[in-house]
């Protein structure tokens, strides 16, 4: 069984995509409890292309194709997953604010997000802040993602916080704020939870901010 | 001497060239079919009928465009177009083989040329940029470098071009966020010709948009390029194109993505007014694979802009290139190495304009210090650019006969005539170590410091030659924009 785990963490790592879902339902039809195919296969993996790429011994695309691999055995495993496990694998809203059209950076951070087991649902560019908050409403994520690329659009972060505290939900979702012109101080002004200058602090911050 | 020189080749400048002709023909055939079969998302209506009316398909946003009306529009652009300042002096000539280097626009933060710290940027720092950039002889073309922060939020691009256009006489590269900012920059380029009659005549700045990899057009940018083709302002439509990113990582991939990008917007700009200029280019350089940047001093940056260049050239039009900038964070050595490596390419290219002079920070910090090095650069890359000129008096035999085996040159009214050609420095560095260690023992960053400030302290610039009344138009403009966005929103 260890060896299995093994396998399915060498596999993340090497971005298998299809080997590791088949590795993942295996072990799920063997019996074994989907929270340890999580822990002990999956963020065992996970974890080491994280300190692969801090170390700079991974580059984007093989860790996006990585975390490819963990979205296609989480789809597997988050079903049957309990509680506690399923939690870690929370869901994140992520959007680009109104008149704002930049994208990779938002993309990026999704994805990486998606390799730590998160579950993202992308609502892409441009997006309006009732909109925003609609989403909020209907999928309960435990993170809302927000990215904003220009001076001028950087204020409807803040619009968004404010029509979530309007609409009484603020205190159901951590907001997590990124792009070029943000900073930690205009986050804590607009009484964000975390900001995130690059994508893999803004995994690290998703995954504190779910733990608190 | 009469030249009786015949069927001989003179090279006028060095050539350099990454692309044979067999091979800019595929790329060329690429973006046709890219355009043909996949098309590009159009997200403005009344652009998209105009693409249906003169025979593109229309499938919901998308429009394909035949090769037919590709070959169209690129035989009514202008095989020139001449930019003035705004006092009627020719200034750039938009012509194949000139180069004119200048800044680029909007960036997040500038650096303060006085007390370094790297800060949100302010509307004086529009006008220090404009005004050190009207002391720099090597810069032909002025952008802002910043996006200012201490104005009504939407309005700031009419206030930067407004300050910057009366603190320069070299002409302005302009960006809006919409249309309402185009047409009041039009107001004032207007104002400062003298009236529309008088810019239609001798336009004084350009307008730069930007459509979004891979092949969308969104509805502001589109907006704007119909607006400068509705009134014959001279437009630059080019897209900043991610290698890896939101283009292919192979730089032929690329290349045929940047430019059916640009593409849609020659054909636009050309159904609507046959004749009107309009530039193709931008930044092309790779995401950074480590960092998640776009770098700004990637080698790649260099062989991706010398390859559109080319391709521009193919196609007849003008080239909108980048170079003078960094991925570091401040003006040092690491940016004067990829800046020279990049003006150089550029010139030996022929790009037609090169922008981000001054950026840093992969394009987040505004770095006036870094365009005045950069300044310099480009003077001596002209140097190398110019090539060597062979015609008897350089050859120079006489001479040498005269002198003969030992001696030497300084007498001779050759070498007082020829050694003033020579390159002078103005920031490099040529003293004797005594010199240079009883003046101070000064590095490039110390001198370049001196000589920025020594600009702001001491450079004129054109402002005392603005009419009052000019100004004052231009102020109602300006309190026209703050209104307009107040009631319209941005
Ligand atoms: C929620 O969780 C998170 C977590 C982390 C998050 C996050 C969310 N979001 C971001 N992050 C963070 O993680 C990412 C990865 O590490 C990082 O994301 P980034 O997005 O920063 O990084 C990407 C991986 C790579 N970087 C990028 O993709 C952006 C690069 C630059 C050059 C850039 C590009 C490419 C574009 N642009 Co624009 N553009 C610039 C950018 C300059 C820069 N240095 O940022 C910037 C942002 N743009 C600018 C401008 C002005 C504009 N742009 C415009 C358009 C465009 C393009 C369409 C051409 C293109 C975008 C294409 C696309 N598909 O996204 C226009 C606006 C359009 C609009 N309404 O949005 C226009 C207004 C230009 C015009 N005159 O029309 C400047 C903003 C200045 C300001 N202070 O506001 C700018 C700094 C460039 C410049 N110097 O001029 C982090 O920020």
């Amino acid at each position: 069984m260890s060896e299995k785990f093994g396998k399915i963490a060498d596999g993340l790592l090497h971005g298998k995509i299809d080997e590791v879902a088949a590795l993942t339902q295996e072990l799920l039809d063997e019996g074994v409890d989907p929270d340890e195919v999580l822990q002990k296969g999956l963020f065992a993996g996970m974890d080491v292309v994280g300190k692969k790429f801090k170390n700079c011994e991974m580059f984007i695309p093989e860790v996006l194709r990585s975390a490819k691999a963990m979205h296609a055995a989480m789809d597997k495993l988050r079903p049957v997953l309990s509680e506690e496990g399923g939690s870690r694998a929370g869901t994140v809203v992520m959007a680009t604010v109104q008149g704002d059209l930049h994208d990779i950076g938002k993309n990026l951070a999704g994805m990486m997000m998606e390799g730590a087991g998160f579950n993202i649902i992308d609502m892409g560019i441009d997006r309006k802040t009732e909109d925003i908050v609609d989403m909020v409403k209907e999928k309960k994520p435990q993170i809302l993602g927000l990215s904003a690329l220009l001076t001028t659009t950087m204020p409807k972060m803040g619009e968004v916080i404010n029509a979530l505290k309007e609409a009484g939900i603020r205190d159901q979702v951590k907001v997590i704020v990124g792009g070029a012109p943000v900073t930690d101080d205009f986050a804590r002004e607009i009484g964000a939870d975390a900001y995130a200058p690059n994508a893999s602090i803004g995994t690290e911050k998703a995954l504190e901010l779910i733990k608190a | 001497m009469a030249n009786d020189k015949t069927n001989c080749i003179v090279n006028r400048s060095p050539r350099f060239s990454f692309l044979s002709e067999d091979q800019k023909q595929t790329i060329f055939h690429g973006m046709l079919k890219v355009l043909q079969d996949t098309g590009a998302n159009v997200h403005h209506e009344q652009a998209r009928d105009i693409f249906k009316k003169h025979g593109c398909k229309v499938d919901g946003v998308r429009v394909y465009i035949p090769p037919n009306l590709v070959r169209q529009a690129l035989q009514s652009v202008p095989l020139m177009t001449t930019i003035f300042d705004w006092e009627g002096n020719p200034r750039i000539y938009i012509e194949e083989n000139r180069s004119y280097f200048g800044p680029g626009p909007t960036l997040v933060y500038f650096r303060d040329p006085w007390t370094l710290e790297r800060r949100k940027c302010l509307r004086k720092d529009a006008t220090t940029v404009a005004r050190v950039c009207d002391a720099l002889p090597n810069i032909g073309f002025v952008e802002g470098l910043v996006t200012i922060s201490d104005v009504p939020r939407g309005t700031d691009d009419v206030f930067e071009f407004a300050d910057m256009i009366q603190n320069t006489t070299t002409p302005i590269m302009a960006w809006s966020y919409h249309r309402g900012g185009a047409r009041d920059l039009h107001r004032i380029g207007c104002i400062m010709a003298g009236g529309e009659e008088a810019f239609k005549k001798k336009p004084n700045y350009i307008l730069y948009s930007e459509p979004i990899s891979p092949l969308v057009s969104d509805f502001h940018a589109i907006d704007k390029l119909m607006y400068c083709a509705e009134h014959g302002i001279p437009q630059d439509y080019s897209p900043c194109a991610i290698g890896g990113g939101t283009v292919p990582a192979t730089h032929a991939g690329q290349l045929v993505v940047a430019l059916s990008e640009s593409m849609v917007g020659v054909v636009l700009s050309q159904l609507i007014n046959p004749g009107t200029c309009i530039i193709l280019g931008g930044v092309q350089s790779i995401l950074d694979m480590r960092r998640g940047i776009y770098s700004y001093g990637a080698p790649e940056l260099n062989v991706l802009s010398g390859g559109l260049t080319e391709m521009a050239r193919y196609c007849g039009l003008p080239m909108f290139g980048t170079a003078g900038c960094t991925d570091t964070k401040v003006m040092e050595i690491q940016s004067g190495i990829e800046a020279t490596l990049q003006i150089h390419t550029s010139m030996l290219t022929g790009a037609n304009f090169v922008h981000d002079c001054g950026y840093t920070e992969s394009g987040k910090t505004g770095d006036i210090f870094q365009t005045v090095m950069d300044d310099e650069i480009i003077s001596m890359a002209r140097i190398i650019e110019e090539g060597i000129e062979v015609t008897e008096e350089t050859l120079a035999v006489d001479v040498i006969n005269s002198v003969g085996s030992g001696g030497h040159y300084l007498y001779e009214d050759h070498t007082m005539k020829w050694f003033r050609k020579h390159w002078r420095p103005t920031l490099m560095d040529r003293q004797s170590y005594e010199d240079w260690d009883k003046s101070g023992r000064k590095t490039m960053q110390d001198r370049i410091m001196e000589k920025t400030r020594d600009i702001l302290e001491n450079h004129e610039g054109p402002i005392s030659r603005v009419p009052e009344e000019v100004k004052k138009d231009i102020q109602k403009v300006i309190d026209g924009a703050v209104e307009r966005v107040e009631k319209e929103g941005l």
